[in-house]
C-alpha cells in the first residue's frame, strides 16, 4: 500500500495537475461545450416538454450535465495520456525512479482531481439554479463527485491508451462520451425510461455511472421533485464500478505503456 | 500526369487527388463501425425517449418528433463525420503527408479542390448506411427526394470538409484543431434547426438569429421538406429555394476558402 501510495504517485498527480493550467483554452472550450448543453439546448427544448413528464426540463437537465462535466475533464488526462504514448514520451516516464505502479495510480489521482476542479463551477451553477441544499447532503455530493471523477480518470486512461492515432483517440473519446451521456437519465427521467425501453437495458441506462451520479445530484438539490432514489445505495453502486474500472484501467495503462 | 498546365492534365489531378481521399473509405471500418453504433444509439434510444417526451404546444401544427428528429440525427453525423475529416488532416500534417502533397507537382488550387471534393464524398459514403437507414424508417421511396436529398447532402459534406481543412491548415496545432471543432460541433449542431423547429427557437432571438445562418438548419430543414413537404414546409428555417442557394453558397464558399488558404498561406513544417 505505502508503495502505490508513496512520494513517486503524489509528484505524478501533482505534475498532472500543474500542467491542467496549460490547457486553459482546452478547458475553457470544454466548458463552454457542456453550456450549451444547458444554457442551449435545455432552455429551448423546455418549451416543447411535456410538464407531466417534467415540470422544468431545465432544472431537471442541470444536475446531468454536471455529472457528464466531470467526463470531459477526467479525459483530458487521457488525451494527454494519449498523446505521450503515440509521440513515445511514456519512454522518458519509465525511466523515472518509481515504480510502475505509482505511475499509474499518479495519473488516476491527477486526473480526478482534475475533474473535480473542472467540476466546481458546474456544481456552483447548480447552487445558482437549484438553491442551496442542506449542509448534511454535502457529504452526499462530494463522495459521489470523488468516486465518479475518479472512475472517469480510470476510464479515459485506458481508451487513450488502447489506440494510438489521433483520429481514433478522437472517436473513441466522442463514441464513450456519447454512450455514457445518451444510455443515461441526463435528458430523461427514469419512469419514461422504463416505460419506453426493455428492463434489461433500463437496468443498464439507470446503473450508470453518470445516471447515478445525476440521481444523487437530483436529490441533494431538488429532493424528490425529478427522482425515487436511494441515495446511499446510488453511492455504493458508483463506488463499485469505479473500483472496477480503476482496477481495469491501471491495469491496461500499465500494459499499454509497454507494448 | 500529362502537361499540368492544359485542361485534361489538369481534370487528371484532380481525379487522382479525389481518388485518393475515396480510397482511404477502406481504411476507416473501425471509425465507421462507431459512428453507425452512435447512429443507431441516437435513433433506437435517444430519438424514441425525446420524442415520448415532447408536446407540441403553442399551437404549432402538429407533427410528428420522431420523424421530424430522424433527419436531424442524420445531417447531424454528416456534419460530425465531415468535420472529422479536419482530424485526419491534422494526422496527416503530424506524418508529414502534407508536407509530401504540397510538394508534388500538382497545383495548390487543384489540391484544395481535390481535397474538399475527396473528403466530401468520401464523408457522404460513409453516411449513406445511416441515410438508407432513415428512408427505411420512413417507409418514403420517393426516388426524386432521395436523389435530390443525396445531392444536397454531398454538396453540404464538401462544404464542411472544406471548413475543416481550413481550420486545420490555419491552426496547425493538434490542441486547437480539437478545442475549435469541440466548440464548433457543439455550438453548431445545437444552435440549428436539428433538435427543435425554428418557430420554437423564434422564443429566443438571438439563438433563432444564430440558427437562420446555421448550414446545418438549411440542409436540415432542406431534406426535410424534400421528403415531407406538407408536413414540414411551415416550420422550416427559410423557403426550399433559399435552402438549396445556401448550400450551395455555402460549398462553393468554403471550398474557395480552403483555395485561398493553400495558396497564399499554406508552407510546409511548423505543426505544433
Amino acid at each position: 500500500m505505502m508503495s502505490l501510495i508513496g512520494r513517486g504517485t503524489i509528484v505524478i498527480a501533482l505534475r498532472d495537475l500543474q500542467r491542467f493550467w496549460k490547457y486553459r483554452w482546452w478547458l475553457a472550450g470544454l466548458i463552454s461545450m457542456n453550456l450549451t448543453d444547458l444554457f442551449i439546448f435545455a432552455l429551448i427544448f423546455n418549451n416543447i416538454v411535456n410538464r407531466s413528464y417534467i415540470p422544468d426540463y431545465f432544472r431537471f437537465i442541470a444536475p446531468g450535465i454536471a455529472a457528464i462535466a466531470i467526463f470531459a475533464s477526467a479525459f483530458s488526462i487521457g488525451r494527454e495520456v494519449g498523446v505521450e504514448v503515440r509521440r513515445q514520451y511514456t519512454q522518458y516516464l519509465l525511466t523515472l525512479p518509481i515504480t510502475r505502479l505509482q505511475l499509474a495510480a499518479g495519473r488516476i489521482i491527477g486526473g480526478s482531481v482534475r475533474g473535480l476542479i473542472y467540476q466546481i463551477p458546474f456544481i456552483a451553477l447548480l447552487f445558482i439554479i437549484e438553491g442551496v441544499p442542506p449542509s448534511w447532503k454535502i457529504p452526499y455530493l462530494l463522495a459521489t463527485s470523488v468516486l465518479l471523477t475518479i472512475a472517469m480518470s480510470g476510464l479515459s486512461i485506458t481508451i487513450s491508451t488502447a489506440v494510438r492515432s489521433f483520429d481514433l483517440q478522437a472517436t473513441m473519446r466522442s463514441f464513450t462520451y456519447f454512450l455514457l451521456f445518451f444510455f443515461s437519465n441526463v435528458f430523461y427521467p427514469d419512469k419514461l425510461i422504463r416505460e419506453y425501453l426493455p428492463y434489461p437495458l433500463y437496468q443498464l441506462m439507470v446503473n450508470n455511472p453518470v445516471s447515478l451520479a445525476a440521481g444523487v445530484y437530483r436529490w441533494v438539490f431538488t429532493d424528490n421533485l425529478f427522482v425515487d432514489i436511494d441515495p446511499q445505495l446510488s453511492i455504493i453502486k458508483i463506488a463499485v464500478i469505479s473500483v472496477v474500472i480503476t482496477l481495469i484501467g491501471g491495469k491496461l495503462y500499465l500494459r499499454n505503456l509497454t507494448s | 500526369m500529362g502537361n499540368p498546365d492544359s485542361l485534361l492534365g489538369a481534370m487528371r489531378q484532380l481525379y487522382l487527388v479525389i481518388l485518393w481521399d475515396i480510397r482511404k473509405i477502406a481504411r476507416y471500418r473501425f471509425f465507421l463501425l462507431m459512428r453507425f453504433s452512435w447512429f443507431i444509439i441516437q435513433v433506437s434510444i435517444f430519438a424514441v425517449l425525446i420524442s415520448s417526451l415532447v408536446a407540441v404546444r403553442r399551437g404549432f401544427t402538429e407533427f410528428n418528433y420522431y420523424q421530424f428528429y430522424l433527419f436531424g440525427v442524420y445531417t447531424s453525423i454528416l456534419f460530425s463525420i465531415a468535420l472529422f475529416r479536419g482530424y485526419e488532416i491534422a494526422e496527416e500534417f503530424e506524418e508529414g503527408i502534407i508536407e509530401y502533397q504540397l510538394s508534388l507537382p500538382i497545383k495548390r488550387k487543384i489540391l484544395a479542390i481535390g481535397r474538399s471534393i475527396g473528403g466530401g464524398i468520401a464523408s457522404f459514403i460513409y453516411t449513406l448506411p445511416m441515410f438508407a437507414f432513415v428512408v427505411f424508417m420512413l417507409g418514403v421511396y420517393n426516388v426524386v427526394a432521395i436523389l435530390i436529398s443525396m445531392f444536397g447532402a454531398l454538396l453540404f459534406s464538401i462544404g464542411v470538409v472544406g471548413l475543416a481543412a481550413s481550420i486545420v491548415l490555419f491552426a496547425k496545432s493538434g490542441d486547437v484543431t480539437d478545442i475549435l471543432f469541440g466548440i464548433i460541433d457543439a455550438l453548431l449542431l445545437r444552435l440549428s434547426t436539428i433538435f427543435y423547429p425554428a418557430v420554437v427557437l423564434s422564443v429566443f432571438q438571438p439563438y433563432y438569429y444564430a440558427a437562420i445562418v446555421n448550414p446545418l438548419s438549411h440542409i436540415t430543414d432542406l431534406i426535410r421538406v424534400f421528403f415531407f413537404f406538407e408536413d414540414f414546409r411551415y416550420i422550416t428555417i427559410s423557403d426550399p429555394l433559399s435552402m438549396a442557394m445556401y448550400i450551395l453558397g455555402f460549398s462553393i464558399g468554403l471550398s474557395s476558402l480552403t483555395i485561398l488558404l493553400i495558396e497564399k498561406k499554406v508552407e510546409g513544417g511548423g505543426w505544433k
